[in-house]
């Protein structure tokens, strides 16, 4: 990926050299130096080439940035249509005491719906994300996220689901979804989110 | 790629060693700085002297590299370096015999580094410095140096560790690293600089949630915890080549842990088993041992120096706190009392004490205590959440990193928690510093 990177760098920096040097010194822009990187780049080596090298690396940077552009809208469309699958599934995230993995009495009605729908959509894998609030150490917390989510899987699996269906992922205090410094936002982000794959 | 600076020292060698290095300041410490009554040394340092003329690397560098000196010995937290203005000698090129030792000593100096700048054959250059005690009057080293790049901060560094070897048997962690994490929203990456903050260099391109990275005793490898493939791994770099590799990718959790004495081992915080428990693994052989059976968190494995004992977090007891055992997982100790949040245990090199952070009137504070659990000592108080402790080499300093409001700091102390000094700050979060072994 590096490599490549810098070969586009090299090629684009050796395209506006060309230009240079097609402005202030007309048809003795090849030089000697470049020979080399000229064969790499293109097989003649006339001046009228020159500036159909750079078209075709604005042709191609467009239609890089086109691609680009596409495969943006097509990731984001695809995270809409996931959201909305789940929207329609109404998968529910439960939500933790500081500090605590057990699973709370309000959490249990919502693992045992959540159970359902695992249930009915059999073929899907399910992935259960543990996270944290902002406080205390980043590894502590990467392990008690981890602890949230497993306690959760467990549940899941005393409701029925086959524990090879599960897997757990912790993000620990990294990833919250309020990023607040307060404690509304805090139990917003101690809980464990379920994703159907 | 991150050992620029190791090369570099294995150029500039010791030429000729004049003069007598003091027997007895290797033999023994020459002044006890871990004694409770400790004063940091007053310490005159002069321009060094062109003693030839010629081409010198610079005009300048003569004082430069007494600048250096100056700022590393500063660093080291236990010099109180004197301001050249109030020096009362002339600065002339001067044998031992014409020093005035009166004249320093009158101005508050028990040491006095003087020096030289020689050239020799084309690029060559030579620096001599000679220690002395003031207050006896008596000459502690004369060194000669050589360094064909004329390499400034490593003649500094290699004269400020013979000071401190001289003076205090130790010769301080001049020729050290600091590893530390920069967390950008959700991406982090690590990356690592010298003790006294220079040379920063990104030693990771993962762009996502990276911690804990840890220096291998050999100062070979640096091991850390990513999650580049979209799931916690451990991977162990060489910091020769750059090469990473995936040193452990169980399911679910995969925390990095700490390297054994030897550099030959690693412990691990998995969750492969349905809980989080620490395990160590054999990097040759790859082979796998768990050590912790508990139905609880425990995470935050640090091998002692002495490679018999771990500390680590465990809930075990309800809340997190430091916890010892064997290295085959027996004798589970618990070591703090105080609090309810302690985590993040470090070893000191020189043994028997352990630093941790632990919160304290809604702020992180680092503490130390030592193996038994006795002689607990709070070391920072101020209003930020101080975090992430990591022991120098010599084990007499600290390195953490701070946070107050939006500010994020990488800060050092004295081991008895005097002297901060702020290395590097930023907006964006700076955390998890780890202090390398000492480059030789």
């Amino acid at each position: 990926m590096k490599k490549h990177l810098t070969l586009i760098g090299l090629f684009m920096v050796f395209a506006f050299s060309l230009t240079m040097f097609s402005g202030c010194a007309e048809k003795k822009a090849v030089v000697k130096d470049e020979a080399i990187q000229e064969q790499k780049v293109a097989p003649t080596q006339t001046a009228p080439v020159v500036v159909t090298d750079d078209e075709a690396a604005r042709r191609a940077k467009e239609q890089a940035d086109r691609e680009a552009a596409l495969k943006a809208q097509a990731a984001k469309d695809r995270a809409a249509r996931n959201a909305a699958a789940l929207n329609d599934l109404n998968i529910q995230n439960i939500y933790f005491d500081y500090n605590k993995s057990s699973v709370r009495p309000d959490a249990r009605e919502i693992l045992k719906s959540n159970a359902d729908i695992f249930t009915k959509n059999s073929a899907a894998k399910i992935v259960v994300e543990g996270y944290c609030d902002e406080r205390g150490t980043a590894e502590y917390n990467m392990a008690l996220g981890e602890r949230r989510a497993q306690e959760a899987k467990q549940y899941l699996i005393n409701l029925g689901i086959s524990a090879s269906r599960l897997e757990t992922i912790s993000y620990g205090k990294e990833r919250p979804a309020n990023e607040a410094h307060n404690e509304a936002a805090w139990a917003q982000n101690r809980r464990a989110q379920f994703l159907l794959k | 790629m991150g050992n620029k600076h190791t090369f570099k020292l294995l150029t500039l060698f010791i030429f000729i060693l004049i003069g007598i290095l003091h027997n007895t300041a290797l033999a023994k410490v020459y002044i006890d700085i871990d004694a409770p009554g400790f004063q940091q040394f007053p310490l005159a340092v002069c321009d060094f002297q062109n003693k030839k003329t010629g081409a010198l690397p610079s005009d300048e560098f003569s004082t430069a590299i007494a600048d250096n000196i100056r700022h590393y010995l500063d660093l080291s937290g236990i010099f109180n370096i004197l301001d050249k203005k109030s020096f009362l000698e002339g600065v002339e090129p001067g044998t031992p015999e014409t020093i005035r030792f009166s004249d320093w000593s009158v101005i508050g100096a028990d040491f006095l580094l003087r020096g030289d700048m020689i050239i020799a054959g084309q690029n060559d250059v030579i620096v001599e410095s000679r220690l002395y005690d003031v207050t006896r009057g008596q000459m502690l080293f004369n060194k000669k140096y050589l360094d064909k790049t004329g390499d400034l901060p490593a003649f500094a560094r290699a004269i400020a560790a013979d000071i401190l070897l001289a003076l205090t048997g130790d010769e301080g962690d001049f020729n050290t690293k600091i590893a530390f994490v920069i967390k950008k929203n959700a991406r982090s990456d690590i990356y690592t600089m010298n003790y006294n903050a220079s040379d920063m260099i990104n030693l990771t391109n993962h762009q996502n949630i990276v911690a804990a990275p840890r220096w291998s005793p050999d100062g070979q490898y640096l091991a850390f915890t990513s999650y580049k493939s979209g799931r916690p791994a451990v991977y162990l770099q060489n910091l020769k080549t750059g090469k990473e590799k995936t040193v452990s990718s169980f399911p679910g959790l995969n925390l990095c842990g700490s390297f054994s004495p030897d550099s030959k081992k690693l412990l691990l915080t998995l969750s492969k088993d349905n809980n989080e428990e620490i395990y160590v693994l054999d990097i040759d052989t790859m082979t796998l041992k768990r050590l912790t059976h508990s139905y609880s968190i425990d995470v935050s494995p640090a091998w002692s120096p002495c490679g018999k004992k771990i500390a680590f977090v465990s809930n075990r007891s309800g809340s997190p706190q430091i916890f010892l055992m064997d290295t085959d997982g027996n004798n589970v100790k618990r070591i703090t009392f105080e609090g309810n949040y302690n985590t993040s245990p470090s070893w000191s090199p020189r043994g028997g004490r352990i630093a941790y952070e632990g919160l304290i009137n809604h702020k992180y504070q680092i503490f130390s205590v030592d193996e038994e659990g006795n002689n607990l000592i709070q070391l920072t108080f101020d209003d930020a959440d101080n975090e992430y402790p990591s022991w120098s080499p010599s084990g007499r300093q600290i390195v953490f990193s701070s946070r107050q409001g939006s500010k994020s700091r990488i800060s050092i102390m004295n081991a008895n928690g005097l002297n901060m000094r702020v290395l590097k700050e930023n907006k964006d979060h700076l955390v998890m510093p780890s202090w390398s072994p000492r480059f030789k």
